[in-house]
C-alpha cells in the first residue's frame, strides 16, 4: 500500500490522477444518458472525428479544444439533419461520418510532416502529459456540459422513455440535438487524456455497470460518475505500476469492475428469484 | 502501384457486397466493432513475431463469435455490450503494443496499413479470404435475406437464427482481415458502408444496391489511389493512399445525398420513404 502511496509523490502523476478522475466522473454521469438513450456508436464516430479537427486546428493554427469543437459540432449537426431525412438508418449515417472523418483526419496528417507521434496520442490518450490548464479546461468543460444534462433532465428522461408522448406535450427534436452535442463536448474534453476508443469505454461501461446497481436515471448518473472516477484510480495506478499504456489500462479497469458488478449482481439475483432486475429497457 | 489498385478493387468489390448485406442488417457498429476487436490479434502476432495475417484470421474468428453471442445478450443493452467488447479488446491490443520500444510507429501502420507497400503474396491472401467471403454470401443468400426481410418467418421455419448471424458476422470479420494489410483495421469500415449507404440513397432493388454499390466502391478506390499517386508525385504533397480513397468515398456519399435532398425539396410531395424501412 505504501509502494502505491509512494508512485503519486511525483507533481506529473498526481496532475494525471486530477485529470483522470475528473474525465471518468464527468464521462460516467453523462454516460448514463449514453446508454439510455444507446449512443455508443456515436460516440465512437464523435470520438474518431476529435481527430480530423485537431489535425485542422494545427494546421489553421487555432487551439486543440477549439477547432476539436468545431469540428465535432458540425459533424453533429449534420448527422442530426441526415438522419433526420429518414432515408437511411441512423447506424448507417453515423458510419458514413465515422469513416469519413476519421478518414479526413488521417489524409490531413499524412500531409504533415513529423505528425505521427501526435497521431497515437489522440488515438491512445496522453494522460501523463497533460498541463495545468488542461485540466482546468476539463473542469469548466465538465460543469458546462453537466449544468445542461442537469437542467434539462426531465425532458431528456421523458424524452428517452416516451418520445411519442414528449413530441405530443410540444417537446422539440432540438432536445436530441442539445444530448448530442453535450455528449461531443465531453468526448472532445475527454479524448486528450484516455484517447478516441477509450473516452467511449469511459463514457459507456461505467455507466452500464451503474444501470445494474440502479434503475433511476438520476441515481444512475451518480453512480456511474463514482464507477469513472474509481476506473481512474485503478487504471492510471495499474499503469504506473506495470508501465502499460494509460488509456488502455484506464479502459480495462472499468471493463473490469463492469464485470465485477455484473457477477455480483446476478449472484444476488439467483439468491434472490424473485426480485426483479433494473434490467435495460428495450427501446 | 499496380498491385495497390489491384488490392483496393478486390477490396471494393468485396466490401460492396457484404456492405449491402451490413446496411440491410443494420450491423454499422457491429462492423466498426470487429475492426476494433481484430485489433489485439494484430498487435499479439506482431509482439510475437507470428504472421499478422494468421493473427488477424484468429481475432476476426473468435470476437465474430464473441460479438455474436453478446448481440443475443437479453440483459444488457446490445449496444452499450459492443462498446464494452470493443474498448476492452481494442485496449488489450494497445497496452500489448505500448510495452514494445517502437510503440508509436507500429501503432501506425497496423492501423493504417501500407497501401503502397503490399507484395504479390498479400494480393494473393487478400483475393483468397475475398473469395471465401463471397462464397459464404452467394452460397447464403436466400438465408441470408430471409432473416434480414423477416426474422420471424426465418426462425417459424426453422432456420437457426444464431448460425445465420454467426455467418455474417465472420463474413464481416473476414473483409476486416482481408482489408486490414492493405488499408489498415481503422479504415475498413468505410469501405463497409459508404459505398453501400450511398447505392442505398439512390435505389431500392437489391440487385442494384449490390451493383451500384460495388461500382461506387471500385470508383472511389480508383480516384482516390490516382489523386494520391499525383499529387504525391507531381505536387510534392504526401497524401496517405487509403485515407484520400476513404475521403473520397465520402465524398461521393455527400455529393449524392446534397442531390436527393434537392431533388426531393423540388419534387416535393413525392414521398422520401419509397423505401422499405
Amino acid at each position: 500500500m505504501r509502494h502505491i502511496l509512494d508512485l503519486y509523490d511525483s507533481g506529473v502523476l498526481r496532475r494525471a490522477l486530477l485529470e483522470a478522475v475528473l474525465v471518468g466522473a464527468l464521462c460516467g454521469a453523462v454516460g448514463a444518458h449514453v446508454v439510455l438513450r444507446r449512443l455508443p456508436f456515436f460516440t465512437i464516430t464523435v470520438a474518431h472525428a476529435t481527430f480530423p479537427g485537431i489535425v485542422l486546428a494545427t494546421i489553421v493554427g487555432l487551439s486543440e479544444l477549439v477547432g476539436g469543437l468545431l469540428f465535432v459540432f458540425g459533424l453533429i449537426v449534420a448527422i442530426y439533419v441526415v438522419a433526420g431525412e429518414r432515408r437511411l438508418d441512423t447506424s448507417t449515417t453515423v458510419g458514413v461520418a465515422l469513416a469519413g472523418s476519421f478518414g479526413l483526419g488521417v489524409m490531413l496528417q499524412s500531409t504533415q510532416n513529423g505528425f505521427s507521434r501526435d497521431l497515437t496520442a489522440i488515438l491512445v490518450g496522453s494522460v501523463l502529459t497533460v498541463q495545468r490548464h488542461d485540466v482546468v479546461t476539463t473542469f469548466i468543460v465538465g460543469m458546462v456540459v453537466l449544468c445542461a444534462v442537469i437542467a434539462i433532465h426531465k425532458e431528456l428522461v421523458y424524452r428517452a422513455f416516451d418520445p411519442q408522448g414528449a413530441e405530443a406535450q410540444g417537446y422539440r427534436r432540438v432536445l436530441d440535438l442539445v444530448l448530442l452535442l453535450a455528449v461531443g463536448a465531453t468526448v472532445v474534453a475527454t479524448v486528450p487524456a484516455v484517447g478516441t476508443i477509450l473516452a467511449v469505454a469511459l463514457l459507456s461501461v461505467p455507466a452500464m455497470a451503474a444501470r445494474l446497481v440502479t434503475r433511476r436515471v438520476g441515481t444512475a448518473m451518480v453512480v456511474g460518475a463514482a464507477y469513472g472516477a474509481a476506473s481512474s484510480v485503478l487504471g492510471l495506478t495499474a499503469s504506473a505500476e506495470w508501465n502499460s499504456a494509460a488509456g488502455a489500462s484506464i479502459a480495462l479497469a472499468s471493463a473490469a469492475l463492469f464485470v465485477g458488478t455484473f457477477i455480483i449482481v446476478s449472484a444476488r439475483d439467483q439468491v434472490s428469484r424473485h426480485r426483479v432486475l433494473p434490467s435495460v429497457a428495450h427501446a | 502501384m499496380q498491385r495497390a489498385i489491384l488490392i483496393t478493387l478486390v477490396l471494393a468489390l468485396l466490401a460492396g457486397v457484404v456492405g449491402v448485406l451490413v446496411q440491410l442488417r443494420e450491423l454499422s457498429f457491429m462492423s466498426d466493432a470487429l475492426t476494433h476487436t481484430v485489433f489485439p490479434g494484430v498487435a499479439i502476432a506482431f509482439a510475437a513475431g507470428q504472421s499478422l495475417f494468421v493473427g488477424a484470421l484468429i481475432a476476426g474468428a473468435v470476437s465474430s463469435v464473441l460479438l455474436t453471442v453478446a448481440t443475443r445478450s437479453k440483459r444488457i443493452d446490445q449496444d452499450s455490450f459492443l462498446a464494452l467488447l470493443l474498448a476492452g479488446l481494442f485496449s488489450i491490443g494497445v497496452v500489448v503494443i505500448s510495452r514494445h520500444h517502437t510503440y508509436s510507429a507500429d501503432l501506425t501502420t497496423l492501423l493504417f496499413g501500407r497501401l503502397l507497400a503490399v507484395d504479390t503474396l498479400e494480393v494473393i491472401e487478400t483475393a483468397a479470404v475475398a473469395l471465401i467471403a463471397l462464397g459464404v454470401v452467394v452460397a447464403m443468400r436466400k438465408e441470408l435475406l430471409l432473416r434480414a426481410f423477416d426474422e420471424i418467418g426465418a426462425e417459424a421455419m426453422g432456420y437457426s437464427l444464431l448460425c445465420i448471424d454467426l455467418a455474417v458476422n465472420l463474413v464481416v470479420a473476414l473483409v476486416v482481415v482481408a482489408a486490414a494489410r492493405a488499408v489498415g483495421t481503422a479504415l475498413v469500415v468505410a469501405f463497409l458502408i459508404t459505398p453501400a449507404a450511398t447505392a442505398r440513397l439512390m435505389c431500392s432493388t437489391l440487385t442494384r444496391l449490390v451493383a451500384t454499390s460495388v461500382a461506387v466502391g471500385a470508383v472511389g478506390a480508383w480516384l482516390g489511389l490516382v489523386i494520391s499517386y499525383d499529387t504525391s508525385i507531381h505536387q510534392g504533397w504526401r497524401l496517405a493512399p487509403g485515407a484520400t480513397i476513404v475521403v473520397v468515398l465520402t465524398a461521393i456519399f455527400a455529393i449524392v445525398a446534397m442531390y436527393q435532398a434537392v431533388r426531393t425539396r423540388a419534387v416535393g410531395h413525392e414521398t422520401t420513404s419509397s423505401s422499405t424501412t
